[in-house]
């Protein structure tokens, strides 16, 4: 609807009561709710929101996709490509990075990282924090978390068996990844 | 005068020169101000603004005002590389001229005057950008000026480029930031002068503001006037900035509907 | 550029947005899958015979749309001596000659300079970071040296004064927005901003060792004037790639410039005579391992790569011709 798309600084005229909870995209100064993006404001939930449909940085509790750039027995880098849904731009990328004990949730110290990613494998992660000057700090140990796309050593996409386990189907042999549990495959 | 040899570019001769013009019947180099033909002393020129022309980017806008003309494209938030971590994020600026935007060739080296207006253009636009929803990262404002008009009109039109591109490019904002420049000339006030007007101005005065908010961000005032003049100035200014305010608002909810 | 007026239509990566929730969340599907594997993407379109951007897969016969449209505007930078606006598709470049007086060459006294150069500043694309020009900008200018310097503009036009004065042409190009291709938009815009060059008459006097220029208008004796261009000679490009050694890919962008494996440009004058031909990359005519499905007939089909794509842009020359005649009349 035409008339509901707000600009930056705009007050938002708010039915009289209580003032609602402000997510992303609006914010009062001066008692007067305004918006700080060109969108529709609607409710989500119970907190007024305006939408933003443009790439964003990761924050807590973002859900990213990307690529292992780098392996280490600490720990495995991770190129995010995708941020809640979002793709960045090619070329954009923001590293994250997955500690070993944020493998997994259960038996963090016997965690080896080689053998639950490679380089080049594609990894649902959900950021835990802003992490430090680097990079962010990025977790797997969920079900829906881990390794959603790998190509196994004779070069084939490989499917998961277990959620641990990749079976390349050009040679049947196993490899070793921690998989996120398939939801209807993208 | 040209730079010396680069390898990286294709190289002409070592010097070259700009035509020398014989002299003309009405001297170029007189202080006296011509009136303006099209215009009042109070109207700007005419503004057109297209928000999203550069697709590689995440936000951008192309502005012309009659002459000027530029182009600025927001990409990011990125991630800070090589910094501190930082609660806040940072707003980077960068102007370039194209070497054909002026009357002289600007060689392909970074001037001082890049830098100045680059900086002008920032502080116009910190106060609107609300950093603290980018810890750790960076958004870049790059700016190319086509063709100049004055070096005010300049930075008047990249804040208001500028500040579209980020609304185009989903960046959160207090308000859009717009901007005016105007002239103090013998004992009028003449609002977004040209380059050949402002040669001849005692003084001038640009201001960038929120209208929304009725906010100043910034002002950038440079040559003799007097605090009445100045006054009159920044008045002048900020009711042209509201009216800048509506062409902005029209191109951003244009551009928006075309999207959606 | 008042009248580049631009197309209300704007199409970009997040294009697929619609009113519709569920088309969205399904475009935004297909952009995460393009981020992720562009390859595979690329290869799913071309499968299905169309092209990411809904272009058509190169075919002989005209009226197709294997192309992007191309929009010309010369003249809008009054500071420039010539300029012209190129759109390819989406790729925007900025063309402004400066002329300005120099003393010629001490090898060749009677002849002026052609300096053209390309800037792909931060601004076009993500993957531009401020400084100075890229290896990429370096080997395009070189490359669009090389085909100006064809003789299409005679550099003994620019001659004031034999071994005292001549005219020194700066054509500097700007790209604005990087959708690839960017060689055949950048010759094209400065191929049209030098046509749209006006010259000041300029007289070397010998007494005072000076270079005096007569304004437009002044003097009707001392009138303006355009350059020599030697129509015949003026430079077209027409660039291609190959991606997975089995599709011909005309006017490459840029989400599939980066997933070539050659990339080929041909240059032709305006009677369609190959002027040059340029190719980067694994080579059409060398070996290579292919694991295509037309590995028998390889070495055949790599020969006739060239010559299609030369055919190719002599089709798309005819076009172009038209739409350059339009803006330049």
């Amino acid at each position: 609807m035409a008339s509901d798309l707000v600009l930056p600084g705009q007050p938002i005229p708010l039915p009289r009561g209580p003032v609602p909870q402000l997510g992303r995209g609006v914010y009062e100064k001066d008692e007067q709710v305004r918006a700080s993006l060109v969108g529709v404001p609607h409710f989500e939930g119970s907190s007024l929101v305006i939408s933003r449909l443009r790439p964003q940085p990761p924050a807590p509790n973002s859900v990213v996709l990307g690529s292992i750039t780098r392996l280490s027995p600490l720990q495995a880098l991770l190129s995010i490509t995708v941020v809640d849904d979002i793709p960045l731009p090619p070329g954009e990328e923001f590293t994250g990075v997955i500690r070993s004990q944020d493998v997994r949730a259960t038996e963090k110290d016997k965690v080896k990282i080689g053998d639950c990613f490679r380089g080049g494998d594609v990894v649902r992660g959900l950021v835990i924090s802003l992490g430090d000057a680097r990079s962010y700090f990025i977790t797997t140990a969920r079900n829906d978390l881990g390794v959603i796309f790998a190509t196994s050593e004779a070069g084939a996409t490989m499917e998961p068996v277990s959620w641990q386990e990749m079976r390349c189907p050009k040679t049947g042999k196993i490899e070793k990844r921690k998989c996120a549990k398939p939801e209807g495959l993208s | 005068m040209q730079s010396t040899f680069d390898r990286r570019r294709i190289n002409g001769p070592e010097e070259s020169l700009p035509p020398v013009f014989i002299s003309e019947p009405q001297d170029t180099f007189s202080n006296t101000p011509v009136a303006r033909k099209s215009r009042k002393v109070s109207d700007i020129r005419p503004i057109f603004l297209q928000p999203g022309l550069i697709t590689q980017a995440n936000g951008s806008a192309y502005i012309e005002t009659e002459r000027t003309k530029i182009a600025c494209s927001v990409y990011g938030p990125r991630q800070s590389k090589n910094t501190a971590y930082n609660e806040k994020g940072k707003l980077n600026v960068e102007v370039k001229f194209a070497p054909f935007s002026c009357e002289h060739r600007r060689a392909p080296l970074r001037d001082a005057e890049d830098r100045s207006i680059a900086v002008a253009i920032q502080q116009a636009l910190l106060p609107s950008v609300q950093l603290e929803h980018f810890p750790k990262s960076t958004i870049d404002v790059f700016v190319i000026i086509l063709e100049a008009d004055g070096i005010e009109g300049c930075i008047a039109s990249g804040a208001i480029a500028a500040s579209t591109a980020l609304a185009n490019a989903g960046i959160d904002m207090y308000g859009l930031v717009t901007s005016c420049a105007a002239a103090v000339i013998e004992a009028d006030i003449w609002v977004d002068p040209t380059q050949e007007e402002s040669n001849t101005a005692n003084g001038t005065l640009v201001l960038s503001c929120m209208p929304a908010l009725g906010i100043v961000t910034n002002s950038w005032q440079t040559g003799r006037m007097t605090p009445s003049e100045l006054l009159a100035c920044i008045d002048a200014c900020s009711g042209r900035c509201t009216d800048i305010h509506s062409v902005v608002a029209q191109g951003l909810l244009n551009s928006a509907h075309d999207e959606t | 550029m008042a009248s580049a007026r631009p197309s209300p239509i704007i199409p970009t990566a997040t294009a697929g947005k619609t009113s519709s929730h569920v088309a969205q969340k399904e475009a935004n599907k297909a952009a995460i899958f393009q981020r992720l594997h562009p390859r595979i993407y690329l290869e799913r379109f071309l499968e299905e015979k169309i092209r990411p951007d809904g272009r058509s897969i190169a075919q002989n016969d005209e009226g197709d749309n294997a192309w992007r449209n191309v929009e010309v505007n010369v003249g809008s930078i009054t500071t420039a001596s010539g300029s012209a606006l190129v759109r390819i598709g989406n790729t925007t470049v900025v063309c402004g000659v400066k002329a300005e007086i120099c003393e010629p060459d001490l090898d060749n006294p009677s002849e002026g300079f052609l300096v053209p150069n390309v800037d792909l500043p931060a601004l076009c694309s993500p993957k531009f970071k401020p400084g100075p020009p890229t290896e990429e900008a370096q080997v395009l200018s070189e490359k669009l040296n090389e085909v100006l310097g064809n003789g299409m503009l005679p550099l003994s036009s620019l001659c004031i004064h034999s071994g005292k004065s001549a005219w020194v042409l700066y054509v500097d190009a700007t790209v604005i927005n990087y959708d690839g291709n960017v060689f055949d938009a950048t010759l094209l815009a400065m191929v049209c901003a030098l046509k749209n060059v006006m010259l000041p008459h300029a007289s070397y006097d010998p007494d005072v060792n000076r270079t005096i220029c007569t304004r437009p208008g002044v003097d009707p004796t001392k009138p303006s004037r355009k350059l020599v261009i030697q129509e015949d000679l003026v430079p077209y490009g027409f660039s291609f790639g190959v991606f997975a050694c089995s599709h011909i890919l005309p006017d490459p962008s840029a989400s599939e410039e980066p997933l070539l494996d050659t990339s080929i440009s041909i240059i032709l004058d305006s009677h369609a005579q190959v002027l040059a031909v340029s190719q980067l990359g694994a080579g059409v005519d060398t070996e290579y391992e292919a694991s295509g499905p037309d590995l028998d007939d390889t070495p055949a089909r790599k020969a006739d790569t060239l010559a299609e794509c030369i055919s190719l842009a002599r089709n798309r020359l005819a076009i172009l011709l038209n739409k350059v005649y339009d803006t330049m009349n």
